[in-house]
């Protein structure tokens, strides 16, 4: 018995690949993807951007109106998907609904919130209220509640039991409890899940203009089709480094308020020092003083500073977005309308369509996820600091990631179909760099996490540094690496279902076609399948994810 | 509850035959006599599985007798209804092994949520609660030696320190009796004895009713008016702390089945052997 036994945990795992090979060859034969083609299309790329080159910055106001109106629509959506989200977060948290129903109604809107994505959420929506911001900010609070609602659920439901008890035998009632022993502990959650909604949401809010609802991917969309290739150059630049200097900011900012008390108030040792004493005799004169209220500390100031700087931002953006926030609840209406014209489903007018959109969907997921992990792999070695020990190298490697994340990858999507013409190739592609870089990050991370004691025991039995990685980094990073594949999968299919609005293939196109020849009951159908498609992917992705853990 | 407590001689809690048997099986509880009255500092000692704690729990009817009856303020706590129930929490400050704090939350905000029950509707953070319980609590945070870490969160202080936050918000609930279960298990000595100091202070001081389990017979005989010892779910000594010794609580610590649980040990390990060579 020298082999390991074949168990059937072993034997499932073993399908499990198996399908996923044969289903990547399958797609890659499907979409008719060649290593010609692969290469080609980059190259093509490459020749697009040299012919845009140098950005055209004139014309300046629009682009920055645009912009402008990218982050209020991304601020106020994401703001009113938290205020939806919350109470659905305590109906679906195990430890705080009241009752089976609710629990199960609330877990059904979360998870058929994060299946459908914004830019079909805006399509449809911008049907009903219109051109124009309001169309996006509502597709994006209601996309957005899929996954705020589930980190919320997630952090109720992971606050310690042991203050709850102990409230209440005091005899405090449940809501009391829940407000005096739970809320404090997720707050932090809340908040950076939040703050990380809103930084994706601004890549999402980019490219909402494609469907005219709203924000700067209106003007990129106007600049490619009057083929002014430059002047689209500059408004890609410009939301790029916006999108950047957002992800750097709501990182740091996320880091002080999950990570302990007043952790990156300065990095200044002398100047945090100073605060420190100087709020430690805050502290005291309260105590002598019997003051009844939180004294000024630092740490309230900053938090406080904080919360008045996120409202009048919000006030800034409810006054100059131009739209009509008490009457836009008239619309509600005609959401619903317009909602219920999609049923009855009609899967029939457009069945080989419908059939061939579906399928080429998953074809592109697979190719993009298997190509990203190519891409990632050796990234992500060179990235992570524990491998390649040499600073220059692995900082530089993590910024250059970090510079290409900041392009939404319907936006790639769009300069490649500019390069390449129509079709799932060039799609697939713009879904492969968009996510590479993302993947790469998560990888480096797991690769960072791997414990050292392991390693140094492979060390000192005299093996090479490669050896010392199949032996002690690789199995210590499997179970993460494996989910990480299938969570890029899932995110690249649900990805590939809006490809299509920008003609970069999957049913995304025949959804919008629908939708422009108002064939609603088609969109239902569509709608319908693509959900459980991406369900069941998620399904899937669970399933998997337990068996290798 | 002045109609409750008439007099000064009323037992606060009086346990009659009381006996608990879980829905696993588990004789817990077997036909326990105890009558405590006002003011008592009583400590309940045993090894973990004697029933103590099930005995605590039955006070503040987070349990309920499967035979017997256990009076506590002269209601029956048995078949006492919900809200009933409840009234009789808001009564009894109960003390965790695991203090329950919130760590985030200041230790003032800790300390005055022992008050919910005396407030209508929901609170969060420092300025919902009224000033005059804001007073208060700073007040028992004086009382517990720790004032001047009001404004500190919880999770900064030592374990110790935790301990009295939770005790000083327990006394935030104006109880008419304390119950602490295992407060000391996971405290240094230092911090362990500070804690029993306190609840023998407030007993002494309040003449408030205190059930504490402890585990070490040493912190029991030196703190507690009256020890009480379980064991198997029948109580095997109850007597004054005063001049008992060691060797009179010995019996307490004596399992019955031990003989039988060293005969099973024996039995199996040839077994484990066997197990791991293969």
């Amino acid at each position: 018995m020298l082999s390991a036994p074949r168990s059937t945990k072993r034997l499932k795992l073993g399908g499990v690949f198996f399908v996923f090979v044969a289903a990547t060859i399958w797609s890659w034969l499907y979409i008719k993807m060649t290593f010609s083609t692969l290469f080609g299309g980059f190259d093509d790329l490459w020749n697009l951007l040299q012919y845009m080159f140098p950005p055209r910055f004139d014309q300046m106001g629009q682009v920055i109106d645009a912009t402008i109106e990218t982050l209020w629509m991304a601020l106020i959506g994401t703001t009113a998907s938290v205020i939806l989200s919350i109470p659905l977060a305590f109906g679906a948290a195990r430890n705080t609904t009241p009752n089976a129903a609710t629990f199960a109604v609330c877990r059904a809107i979360i998870t058929l919130a994060r299946a459908v994505p914004t830019l079909i959420i805006a399509a449809i929506f911008v049907l009903a209220v219109g051109i124009g911001p309001l169309g996006g900010i509502l597709a994006l609070a209601l996309h957005s509640i899929g996954m705020i609602g589930k980190l919320y659920t997630e952090a109720i439901e992971s606050a310690t039991e042991a203050p709850r008890d102990a409230v209440s035998s005091t005899g405090a009632s449940k809501w009391q409890t829940i407000l005096a022993t739970i809320v404090p502990q997720a707050t932090p959650t809340f908040i950076g899940a939040a703050l990380y909604r809103l930084d994706i949401n601004v890549r999402e809010s980019a490219v909402l203009g494609w469907v005219g609802a709203g924000g700067i991917g209106f003007v990129i969309q106007t600049a490619l089709r009057g083929l002014d290739y430059s002047r689209a150059l500059a408004a890609v630049s410009v939301i790029f480094v916006v999108i950047t200097l957002i992800e750097i900011s709501s990182n740091r900012l996320r880091a002080s308020i999950i990570g302990e008390q007043s952790a990156v108030i300065t990095k200044n040792q002398k100047a945090r020092k100073k605060s420190t004493e100087r709020d430690h005799k805050i502290l005291l004169k309260a105590v002598t003083l019997r003051k009844l209220n939180l004294p000024w500390t630092s740490e309230r100031r900053l938090r406080i500073s904080a919360v008045l700087f996120y409202a009048g931002l919000l006030i800034l953006a409810l006054v100059t977005i131009k739209i009509p926030i008490i009457s836009s609840f008239g619309y509600l209406d005609e959401i619903f309308k317009t909602s219920a014209d999609l049923f009855p489903p009609d899967f029939n007018t457009a069945r080989p369509e419908i059939i061939r959109g579906i399928l080429e969907t998953i074809a592109i997921g697979f190719v993009a996820t298997i190509l990203g992990l190519l891409i990632a792999l050796p990234l992500a070695l060179l990235a992570a600091r524990n491998i390649v020990v040499n600073r220059v190298i692995y900082s530089g490697t993590r910024l250059f990631m970090l510079a290409f994340r900041g392009i939404p990858e319907l936006i790639v999507a769009v300069l490649f179909v500019s390069a390449m013409g129509l079709g799932p190739v060039p799609g697939t592609l713009a879904l492969t760099l968009g996510t590479a870089f993302f993947m790469a990050k998560l990888i480096a991370d797991t690769l960072e996490e791997v414990a050292p004691e392991p390693r140094d025991a492979i060390f000192a039995t005299g093996a090479t540094r490669s050896q010392e990685f199949f032996a002690a980094v690789l199995p210590q990073a499997m179970p993460n690496l494996v989910s990480q594949t299938l969570y890029l999968l899932d995110v690249n299919l649900r990805s590939s279902t809006v490809l299509g609005i920008v003609g970069g293939g999957g049913i995304g196109f025949l959804l919008l076609s629908a939708l422009r020849v108002i064939e609603y009951q088609t969109v239902g159908a569509i709608l319908i399948l693509t959900f459980v498609v991406v369900y069941a992917i998620e399904l899937l992705g669970s399933w998997v994810r337990k068996l290798v853990e | 509850m002045s109609k409750i407590f008439s007099t000064e001689a009323d037992p606060i809690v009086s346990l009659t035959k009381v006996s608990k048997r879980f829905a696993t099986g588990t004789l817990a509880l077997d036909e326990v006599d105890l009558v405590v009255p006002r003011g008592q500092l009583l400590s309940l000692i045993g090894q973990s599985g004697s029933g103590k704690s099930t005995l605590l729990r039955h006070i503040n009817g987070l349990h309920k007798p499967t035979g017997g009856e256990v009076l506590v303020m002269g209601c029956n706590v048995g078949d006492a209804k919900s809200k009933e129930l409840r009234q009789i929490r808001k009564n009894i400050g109960f003390v965790f092994q695991q203090f329950g704090l919130v760590g985030r939350a200041t230790c003032l905000e800790n300390v005055l949520t022992g008050a919910l029950g005396r407030l209508a509707g929901p609170r969060y953070g420092l300025v919902s609660y009224p000033k005059a319980l804001r007073r208060e609590a700073f007040e028992h945070l004086e009382r517990v030696g720790l004032d001047s870490q009001a404004f500190q969160r919880a999770d900064t202080l030592s374990g110790g320190q935790m301990q009295r936050v939770a005790i000083a918000r327990s006394l935030m609930q104006q109880p008419v009796m304390l119950l602490a279960d295992e407060p000391v298990a996971s405290l240094d000595p230092e911090s362990s004895a500070q804690v029993l100091e306190l609840l023998l202070k407030i007993s002494i001081e309040e003449k408030m009713t205190v059930i504490v389990t402890l585990h070490q017979v040493e912190l029991a005989i030196d703190w507690a008016n009256r020890i009480v010892g379980l064991r198997d779910g029948k109580v095997v000594l109850d007597r004054s702390a005063i001049g008992l010794t060691q060797e009179d609580v010995m019996d307490v610590y004596r399992r019955a089945d031990r003989s039988n649980d060293l005969a099973k040990q024996e039995a199996e390990f040839p077994k484990s052997v066997a197990s791991l060579s293969s």
